[in-house]
């Protein structure tokens, strides 16, 4: 057998591998890749409230909406800042809507009650301009004040403000941070409330006003 | 005992020269800048899409199979195939201590404990998200788990790392490696090289399904039906991957053991006296090679289908195509799982009855008719989904496959009968595993009519009827064959108290679950729930403490068994009279099995017969 | 000899303590509750095996059980090996693959083949002429019952959750469709449901693409607050919404059946 080591000329490395070196990197490797798999979710939401206050935004806010979830998960606005919601929906097969709110309606259900819609609407009386609306299923406006430029999407009535979003669809919202402060909820209910559920959610944390 | 590599421990000229990397180190770092490198290359260039995140479906097939490029190289693939290939000398020492277990290797040995090892890190990764599952369904509400999708994911993680990193692979990567070139009296598997790879393919599997969540929860367990799989996130990517690098890992070593058996047998070891182990493993590793390719296919077309994406499972197939080129492999994969199983039963009941084996051909009969049965009863997984027409041929053939599978208890039973059998834990095993395939035989004869199949289909009943038979038959078995060649593998042996509580723990805890998994199926509990209707809570909060105890059971023997392993009583080289080759050889890893060759003189299951089994073959003889 | 005897024995004995646990059982429900005759056929087939496979359970069981013990090796008796050598045993052999043959090709005829026939029949279009007729549509994650012939589209209880009415003692046809309509747009966004009653003793698989039937003959007043099994329950993983596919069943006479029907059409008039 010409290829076992025997027949080698002569060695250049010392085969006897350091011991230390592997189990450190192995144990280290095993660790991360558990905290990864458990608490990845935890470690970003902890992240965002850590620096996330201090990174206010302004203008455009991009929100992708994929199968089930948002990207960011964490916004932070000033009241009395302008700002654009850019939401688009990243799905190839689900329509998606944004819910914006505080607390939850239930409704009972056969295995327990099920979370509805937000209880609070953060858009009531909320002046917002919607622009660039494409491949929109449905717009409930609710209690806001609002002017569409562009094309308008099909418009209809029942619950909280809540754009809705065909497969690739996107829109525009534009408005005034109204005097909301405090923490805020976006989520998204179809399909029989179940995007909820299934963790498609994330908070806003809206900052007073600068005096 | 001679070394075929240089025993390097006690060459001093081989300590120069700088220390190596470690291996697996070096096949990590080799995997993460194989991974970073191609995925930036198509997230970022080739693929790019404004405001989508660095891993994108897409770049991350092409990053992973990099990374397991990678990652095969730094183990030693590099040294041991790649250079040589292109005429270089080969430069690969392998230490003899703890070391090589941890670096490629071409002895056989080395690898089959490699794999045990992977395997049964496969089985306990599994079994936690088994437990976690028991958790949560302690409460018909969700609470444990933030949302269904990472329960479901749990689902999937759990099934397919158990079905192809355990169930198929245990007893032919691990067992199958080890014993196989010493059961037929060789020095080495066929192809070396090709063991080595494929086991190193074995965590690159495993890892990637456990990861998968990380990525994204994926919904549809382990078997990935379409048209779910197109919508789910990118998860399921990794649930295709790591599926196809543990079916390549088995294909790859069953090729090599099939090759094996066919042509590096001792001399005198003809075809009727091959150990019934070996027929097993035959048996299984051609089932392997017929079936692995086709879902490996499947695989590949659902994942082109997820990530082009293509319309094939909807508007151009339909949902149906996917389901019946699944289960085309599905159903023969339970016989890949169980077949070395019932080998396992005819090998250790001769040996502990000291009686010769009963029916042998009937025996083999049984397994190679198993194995090609296996092809024609998938349907039976699709009771619910099919024309009403197309059922009956499915509902006979699988009734008419336990006709085969009964063999395998005629010879078992055979031979036990006016044996002097020695009560020990791996007889009390392989009875235990006689006992729960028989449940889950009946429970199968039920599931094959098909109305019993329409109103049991998808609930725990089926749940509890394919853990009867994975389970309850593989698992017990390999149990009983990791006590009965304990002493061959450490040269130690265990404690027959302490082996049998062992077993009685395992046994007790596991009808306990299961046995109930059967009447709860019956009273309304289907499968993939994590919520689920208030009545069936008691039951099941029950049924998951007795899942608890199973698993500290499982655990309980297996830190026992390590404990032997390192401080058990020795004991002689052939503590149960058995006649088989692996019993005639005292070879560790790192060492030749038969020097000089054996010459096989007799049958290894003739306890009538007192002369020796096999002779060392002169000098003269080896041509 | 004395061991084939004794053995023969114990094996009666125990036959019979199996064929009366399994009638105990079969006398119990083994299906728990059944509220239509397809569910009463399926338990009957159940309980047909049973019988049938008890000496063979027994067989088996006893085999185990008794070879521990009577061919157990003792210290004391100081050989290793076995007195009987045998390698085969024609008569037991050849009597083992007749039976397990038989036994097979019996099971096949009955109960597979013989229930699948009545199944079949009872699905054929001129025995069920009166069959109401109820489409039900699965999305992700919700059902839809519908009745055309009493002109009622969507069958909702005042909580607006979907709720299945069905009289008691009729033949009920169930369309089954999976797609989505309120997103009609969409259509290939369909996934595989389940459509499982568990007191009613089948369930059919729903295909997006495709229309699929099944066939009940409800034979008992009952409802979801009777028994849970009263619901239909999605049985076909379908995503994360899926435990949450449950609606809840009342079989009724057949005067609170068109009572209910005229309340649900003042209902969706309104």
């Amino acid at each position: 057998m010409s290829d076992t080591p025997a027949s080698r000329p002569t060695p250049r490395r010392n085969p006897e591998w350091s011991k230390t070196l592997f189990a450190v990197v192995f144990i280290l490797v095993v660790i991360a890749a558990i905290v990864a798999l458990f608490w990845q979710r935890q470690i970003g939401d902890a992240w965002s409230r850590m620096f996330g206050t201090e990174r206010v935004q302004t203008g455009t806010t991009h929100i992708e909406q994929y199968d089930y979830g948002f990207h960011p998960r964490h916004i932070t606005w000033r009241v009395g800042d302008k700002v654009t919601i850019s939401l688009h929906n990243a799905s190839a097969t689900h329509w998606h809507e944004m819910m914006i709110g505080r607390g939850f309606d239930d409704t009972p259900y056969v295995v327990g009650p099920v979370h509805t819609q937000f209880d609070q609407d953060f858009w009531d009386g909320v002046h917002v301009t919607m622009s660039h609306a494409f491949k929109v299923d449905n717009f409930v406006p609710n209690k806001a004040i609002v002017t569409f430029v562009g094309q308008k999407p099909f418009t209809t009535e029942g619950g909280n403000f809540s754009p809705t979003l065909e497969p690739g669809g996107s829109l525009d919202l534009t408005f005034t941070v109204p005097n909301k402060p405090g923490t805020w909820q976006y989520g998204c209910f179809v399909q029989q409330f179940m995007h909820y559920v299934a963790g498609m959610h994330g908070t806003i944390t809206i900052l007073p006003a600068k005096t | 005992m001679s070394s075929i590599f240089a025993d390097i421990s006690q060459s001093e000229a081989l300590r120069r020269g700088r220390r190596m990397l470690p291996p697996v180190v070096r096949g990590l770092f080799w995997a993460a800048i194989g991974f970073f490198i191609v995925n930036t290359l198509v997230s970022e260039v080739l693929d790019r899409t404004p405001l989508a995140p660095y891993v994108t479906k897409v770049s991350v097939t092409f990053g992973w199979t990099a990374a397991t490029c990678g990652w095969l190289l730094g183990v030693g693939a590099w040294e041991l195939v790649v250079k040589p290939y292109f005429g270089s000398p080969v430069e690969w020492d392998v230490p003899n201590d703890w070391r090589r277990y941890f670096m490629m290797s071409l002895d056989h040995k080395v690898v089959g404990i490699q794999y045990m090892v992977t395997s049964v890190a496969g089985f306990f990764i599994a079994g936690l998200a088994a437990m976690l599952m028991r958790f949560e369904l302690m409460q018909g509400n969700l609470w444990t788990f933030p949302t269904p999708n990472a329960y479901l994911s749990t689902v999937g993680i759990h099934g397919t790392i158990m079905m192809f990193s355990f169930g198929t692979v245990m007893l032919v990567g691990g067992f199958g490696n080890y014993l196989i070139p010493l059961m037929i009296g060789s020095n080495s598997s066929a192809f070396p090289r090709v063991s080595a790879i494929s086991q190193w393919l074995l965590p690159v599997g495993i890892v990637t399904v456990a990861l998968s969540p990380i990525l994204g929860t994926w919904t549809t367990g382990w078997r990935g039906y379409a048209p779910l799989a197109e919508q789910d996130p990118n998860g399921i990517v990794f649930y295709y991957l790591g599926v196809f690098a543990m079916t390549t890992s088995s294909l790859l070593v069953s090729i090599n053991l099939t090759a094996t058996i066919l042509f590096q047998r001792a001399k005198g070891l003809t075809w009727n006296r091959i150990p019934m182990y070996a027929w097993g493993i035959l048996a299984a590793s051609l089932l392997n090679i017929i079936w692995l390719p086709e879902i490996q296919m499947t695989f590949i077309l659902a994942l082109l289908n997820n990530i082009v994406p293509l319309p094939m499972f909807s508007q151009i197939g339909t949902p149906l195509t996917y389901m019946e080129v699944f289960w085309l492999f599905g159903h023969p994969e339970v016989y890949i799982v169980v077949v070395p199983a019932f080998a396992l039963w005819q090998e250790i009941l001769p040996v502990m009855g000291q009686k010769t084996l009963f029916a042998r051909s009937w025996g083999v009969l049984g397994l190679v008719f198993v194995m090609m049965f296996s092809g024609l009863v998938w349907a039976h997984h699709m009771f619910t989904n099919m024309r009403n027409d197309q059922m009956l041929p499915f509902s006979f053939f699988t009734e008419m496959i336990s006709i085969p599978t009964g063999f395998a208890f005629l010879v078992s039973l055979g031979t036990v009968w006016k044996s002097r059998l020695r009560l020990t834990t791996p007889t009390l095993l392989v009875f235990m595993s006689m006992f729960n395939f028989l449940i889950g035989g009946v429970t199968g004869v039920m599931l094959a009519d098909p109305v019993i199949n329409l109103q049991t289909h998808d609930t725990f009943f089926v749940v509890g009827h394919f853990h009867y038979t994975i389970i309850g038959a593989m698992v017990f078995s390999f149990m009983a064959a990791a006590y009965y060649w304990l002493p061959r593998f450490s040269g130690r042996m265990y404690n027959e108290f302490w082996g049998k509580v062992g077993a009685i723990w395992v046994f007790i805890a596991f009808n306990a679950v299961f046995g109930q998994f059967l009447l709860i199926g019956l009273r309304g509990m289907n499968r993939w729930v994590p919520v689920y209707p208030k009545y069936l809570q008691n039951m099941n909060f029950e049924i998951s403490l007795f899942a608890f105890l199973l698993g500290l059971g499982f655990l309980f023997n297996l830190v026992y068994y390590i404990w032997v392993w390192r401080y058990g009583k020795r004991v002689d080289a052939n503590p149960w009279s058995a006649k088989t080759l692996e019993w005639q050889s005292t070879s560790a890893p790192g060492e030749t099995n038969f020097d000089p060759p054996v010459q096989v003189l007799m049958g290894f299951y003739d306890y009538s017969d007192e002369r020796p089994v096999c002779k060392p073959t002169s000098p003269a003889e080896v041509s | 000899m004395i061991d084939l005897v004794v053995f023969t024995v114990l094996w009666v004995s125990v036959s019979l303590l199996f064929e009366w646990i399994f009638h105990t059982l079969v006398h119990y429900g083994v299906y728990y509750y059944t509220a239509t005759t397809q569910a009463v056929d399926g338990e009957h087939a159940v309980a047909f095996i049973l019988y049938v496979l008890a000496p063979v359970i027994a067989f088996v069981v006893l085999m185990l059980v008794y070879d521990l013990i009577r061919f157990r090796a003792r210290k004391s008796d100081g050989v290793l090996r076995s007195r009987h050598q045998f390698r085969t045993n024609k008569l037991f052999i050849g009597i083992w693959v007749l039976i397990s043959i038989g036994l097979n090709l019996l099971f096949f005829v009955h109960p597979s083949a013989s229930a699948l026939e009545q199944m079949f029949n009872s699905e054929q279009a001129r025995l069920n002429r009166q069959d109401l007729e109820v489409d039900v549509v699965a999305r992700q994650w919700q059902w839809f019952f519908s009745y055309p012939q009493y002109g009622i589209d969507d069958a909702q209880d005042a909580n607006g959750n979907s709720i299945l009415y069905l009289p008691v003692n009729r033949n009920i046809k169930f369309v089954l469709r999976s797609y989505d309509p309120f997103h009609t747009y969409a259509p290939y966004s369909g996934v595989i449901h389940g459509f499982w009653i568990p007191a009613f003793g089948l369930k059919q698989d729903i295909i997006p693409g495709e229309t699929r039937y099944m066939y009940v003959h409800t034979s008992k007043v009952t409802s979801y607050n009777v028994n849970p099994m009263v619901r239909v329950q999605c049985t076909e993983v379908c995503g994360p919404g899926h435990p949450f596919m449950v609606a809840p069943v009342n079989v009724v006479s057949g005067n609170d059946f068109q009572q209910w029907v005229n309340q649900q059409k003042k209902m969706e008039g309104q």
